[in-house]
């Protein structure tokens, strides 16, 4: 495990060294610049580029990486050059309003597809399992953005039992408003990320139910179902570990969408914002500590897969 | 919902007492309450309180008036009028400006505000590192100063026919002396009748009324801006009471509002839509392709499809809201698609011309293919490119990489562009040239307007853009809310004026 753990932190750190390099290199593509979008279309070109000499955007690109990783390396993710506040500041602050909502959606879609999609695997050819799967198809097939507006017209405007939209402007401390606001937004989100867990707990259950040691099991004088519980699901839980570690990474990008839909100012909204000023200093900044979660949770399903796997334990 | 049913009828009792106390003034349809917030929807969000060196109509739109001052400032039908100054006189060669400030002037703070906050704030406009982004505005102006506290003197170096116009913009805010400029991106210290009490990024910025305010008091004793930039979010803000005010409504979904409850209210804007042509560029430097073009676009019908009829044909580069506006330039090149393929037939592209048409993704896509889908039909294969503002500033207005381009040129007064040969647009003329400085330094505004106006006639007879429409300021207001403004509200949004009775 230790051996196990060395390599394993190792690659982490390479890979987001890699992540920084491409992160950097990425956004250098964009056209356009955050000098011409402070200075707007009244100012003149020599004004410009005064501004773009103190913004520091004027110098060679691998003294500006140096100067961002340097900065990083020694806890400082920089300091947006449009509103002066300090990056990890105001992703902080964004993430009261993210994080919330991803680990909402996260739990409510593990919630009804874990037992749904078992249940899809187990009345598999029979009309429940054709329901619930055509259901899951739908809840795919569907555009977050047009179930956000829908669910937003009908329990907002129509039945008025939720906020159609934003968060409350003193955040947390009108927790009862705050947790209203996010309702809509996380169940639109689980209701995309649920569909796809579904479908992911229904074949590898299926898988599961086709394997020699459930057919060993039933022939103890244990009936499918009870076989399938005590032995299967923690095989089918494998595949499905490592799916929930890229659901995360999937409902970071969903978030995008649903704060748009829903007026949230969480990341997903001041990303767009931000890549729209050309901030790339923040931009920069806000995208590796989003990758540097993404890969902890990568790093964090490997462990999990390990404690639920006992042959992985041993054969390494 | 509980407690907004508890306190209708305590508002209510709270309103029928006023009206009691105050006697026979009140119709009994619901006074303004003194203590009202009100919550209003904007589009787009600041990126920075920063008005000396940040760009961009939402930090005038949330600023000017409200936070900052100018010596002067524009009323709700948009005449100049004196604002921190009582009274301007000019002299006769119109080089000298002497501006007398109101007695009692403070700042939020509390501290006085005199001439040597002006002589500061202007003299770091025309200061030659100065980073403000209109600048320009002050190109004429040599010296700034304070005879006497009450006493503003601004020489010029030549005459400035659109200087006391600049003089209502941001420009002339007043800041006072020796604030930080560093401070300023996140907080602002005006002598407007608000203050800004918070500004949660991404959501909503809260104003509160100034108590030190040297003049007549704000109605409202707060207003919470809320942006969000999606219509039909912004929509269901309005529908559900979330928000008293919505600006900037998609004009094609206003059948919403119709009934008691709501009110539409319209005005004018300086928005010019204009179609950029790239006159330095391959066949649209030829003018007989770029009237074929305009022949070819049935404004009328744009209107209708992208704004549900909530806007106005311009035929130049001038809006209704410029004093030189000529409603009678929308005759020439009018619809006319047989001529318009006539005229691309002389030239040689009868058989078709390919163009690319670039355009900033934050505008309706209606528009982009509404003049796509009508280019097309006179035989001019568009290629449709929506890009990010960001790079529309860099390829098309930086660097003129582009053939066809369509944005709103919200600045009021703009025209003197055309004489700016560097312009995105590309276009030299001498005669045109001549005019704009002529009309910049002319003696007397009606001087000035007919020449204007021969250059906007110029421009439109040779199709150096098409404009495609002036958009109407839509306005929804929840019933109860009065005073709110209607002209130009992108750019500019007192709101000191506006008062509300408690909602239903």
């Amino acid at each position: 495990m230790v051996v196990f753990l060395v390599r394993r932190t190792a690659l982490f750190a390479a890979s987001l060294f890699a992540a920084s390099v491409l992160i950097f290199l990425l956004l250098q593509l964009l056209s356009g610049d955050m000098a011409q979008v402070i200075a707007g279309v009244q100012a003149t070109p020599a004004q410009v580029a005064s501004l773009r000499h103190e913004l520091g955007t004027d110098r060679p690109l691998a003294v500006q990486y140096a100067t961002w990783v340097g900065g990083v390396l020694a806890g400082d993710f920089g300091t947006s050059a449009l509103s002066g506040v300090s990056v990890s500041a105001e992703l902080g602050e964004k993430l009261t309003v993210t994080a919330p909502l991803v680990a909402v959606a996260m739990l409510l879609s593990v919630l009804v597809a874990v037992p749904l999609g078992v249940l899809a695997a187990i009345a598999h050819r029979r009309r429940l399992g054709v329901v619930i799967s055509v259901g899951s198809q739908l809840g795919i097939a569907l555009p977050t953005l047009w179930v956000g507006l829908v669910l937003a017209i009908v329990f907002a405007v129509w039945l008025r039992w939720l906020p159609a939209q934003g968060f409350p402007t003193a955040g947390w401390e009108q927790p009862v408003r705050a947790v209203r606001s996010l309702v809509l937004p996380a169940v639109t989100l689980a209701l995309a990320e649920g569909a796809v867990l579904l479908r992911f707990v229904r074949s590898a259950t299926l898988g599961v139910l086709n394997q020699d040691f459930l057919r060993t099991a039933r022939a103890t004088g244990l009936t499918r179902t009870g076989a399938l519980l005590r032995h299967g699901l923690r095989n089918a839980a494998l595949p499905v570990v490592s799916i929930l570690g890229l659901q995360v990474a999937a409902l970071l990008v969903g978030a995008v969408v649903v704060e748009a839909v829903f007026a949230l100012p969480g990341v997903g909204q001041m990303l767009l914002t931000d890549v729209g000023n050309r901030d790339l200093v923040k931009v920069q900044g806000e995208v590796l500590l989003l990758t540097g979660a993404v890969l902890t949770i990568g790093f964090l399903v490997d462990v999990a897969h390990r404690l639920i796997d006992p042959r992985l334990r041993v054969s390494r | 919902m509980i407690r907004v049913r508890r306190l209708v009828p305590l508002l209510l009792a709270a309103a029928v007492l006023a009206v009691a106390c105050s006697g026979a003034e009140s119709g009994g349809a619901g006074a303004p309450a003194a203590d009202t917030t009100l919550d209003v929807r904007l589009v787009l969000e600041p990126t920075s309180l920063d008005i000396t060196s940040v760009a961009g109509a939402a930090i005038s739109q949330l600023l000017l008036d409200n936070v900052y001052e100018g010596l002067l400032t524009r009323d709700a039908g948009g005449a100049i009028v004196p604002l921190l100054a009582q009274d301007v006189s000019t002299s006769p060669d119109g080089l000298t400006y002497t501006f007398r400030l109101h007695d009692g002037l403070t700042f939020a703070d509390g501290s006085p505000l005199t001439s040597a906050d002006v002589v500061w704030s202007y003299r770091n406009v025309i200061a030659p590192e100065s980073k403000n982004p209109n600048k320009a505005d002050f190109a004429a102006v040599t010296g700034v100063d304070a005879p006497d506290p009450h006493t503003v003197v601004i020489t010029l170096s030549r005459r400035d026919a659109n200087f006391t116009y600049a003089l209502t913009d941001r420009a002339a805010a007043v800041l006072k002396q020796g604030t930080d400029p560093a401070t300023l991106a996140g907080t602002a210290n005006g002598s407007g009748p608000f203050v800004i009490r918070s500004w949660q990024r991404g959501s909503s910025i809260t104003l509160a009324r100034n108590e030190h305010y040297w003049g007549q008091p704000a109605n409202l004793s707060g207003v919470v801006l809320h942006y969000i930039p999606d219509t039909t979010a912004a929509n269901n803000a309005q529908l559900t009471g979330e928000t008293d005010v919505e600006t900037g409504p998609d004009p094609t979904l206003l059948s919403q509002f119709q009934g008691p409850d709501f009110t539409v209210a319209e005005g004018v804007t300086s928005d010019k839509f204009v179609l950029g042509i790239n006159n330095g560029r391959g066949p649209l430097a030829d003018v007989r392709v770029r009237h074929a073009i305009r022949q070819a676009i049935d404004k009328d019908g744009l209107i209708r499809v992208a704004l549900a009829g909530k806007g106005q044909r311009i035929g130049s580069g001038v809006a209704p809201t410029d004093p030189w506006f000529d409603a009678g330039l929308t005759s020439i090149d009018p619809y006319d698609p047989p001529a318009a393929k006539a005229l691309l037939a002389e030239t040689g592209f009868g058989s078709g011309l390919d163009l690319t048409l670039v355009v900033p993704n934050i505008y309706s896509a209606r528009i982009g293919e509404y003049v796509a889908s009508q280019l097309g039909q006179v035989g001019i294969r568009v290629r449709y490119e929506p890009v990010e503002f960001a790079t529309w500033l860099d390829r098309v207005y930086t660097k003129a990489d582009y053939d066809l381009s369509i944005v709103d040129h919200a600045e009021a007064r703009d025209i003197g562009n055309y004489a700016n040969p560097d312009y995105y647009w590309r276009y030299s003329d001498a005669q045109v040239q001549q005019w704009a400085d002529q009309a910049s330094t002319a003696a007397s505004d009606a001087e000035r307007d007919g020449l204007y106006r021969q250059v906007a006639r110029k421009i439109s007879e040779d199709a150096v853009s098409d404009w495609l429409y002036s958009p109407t300021s839509l306005v929804v207001l929840r019933a109860g809310v009065t005073g709110f403004p209607t002209r130009e509200t992108n750019s500019r949004l007192d709101l000191a004026q506006v008062t509300a009775s408690a909602a239903q």
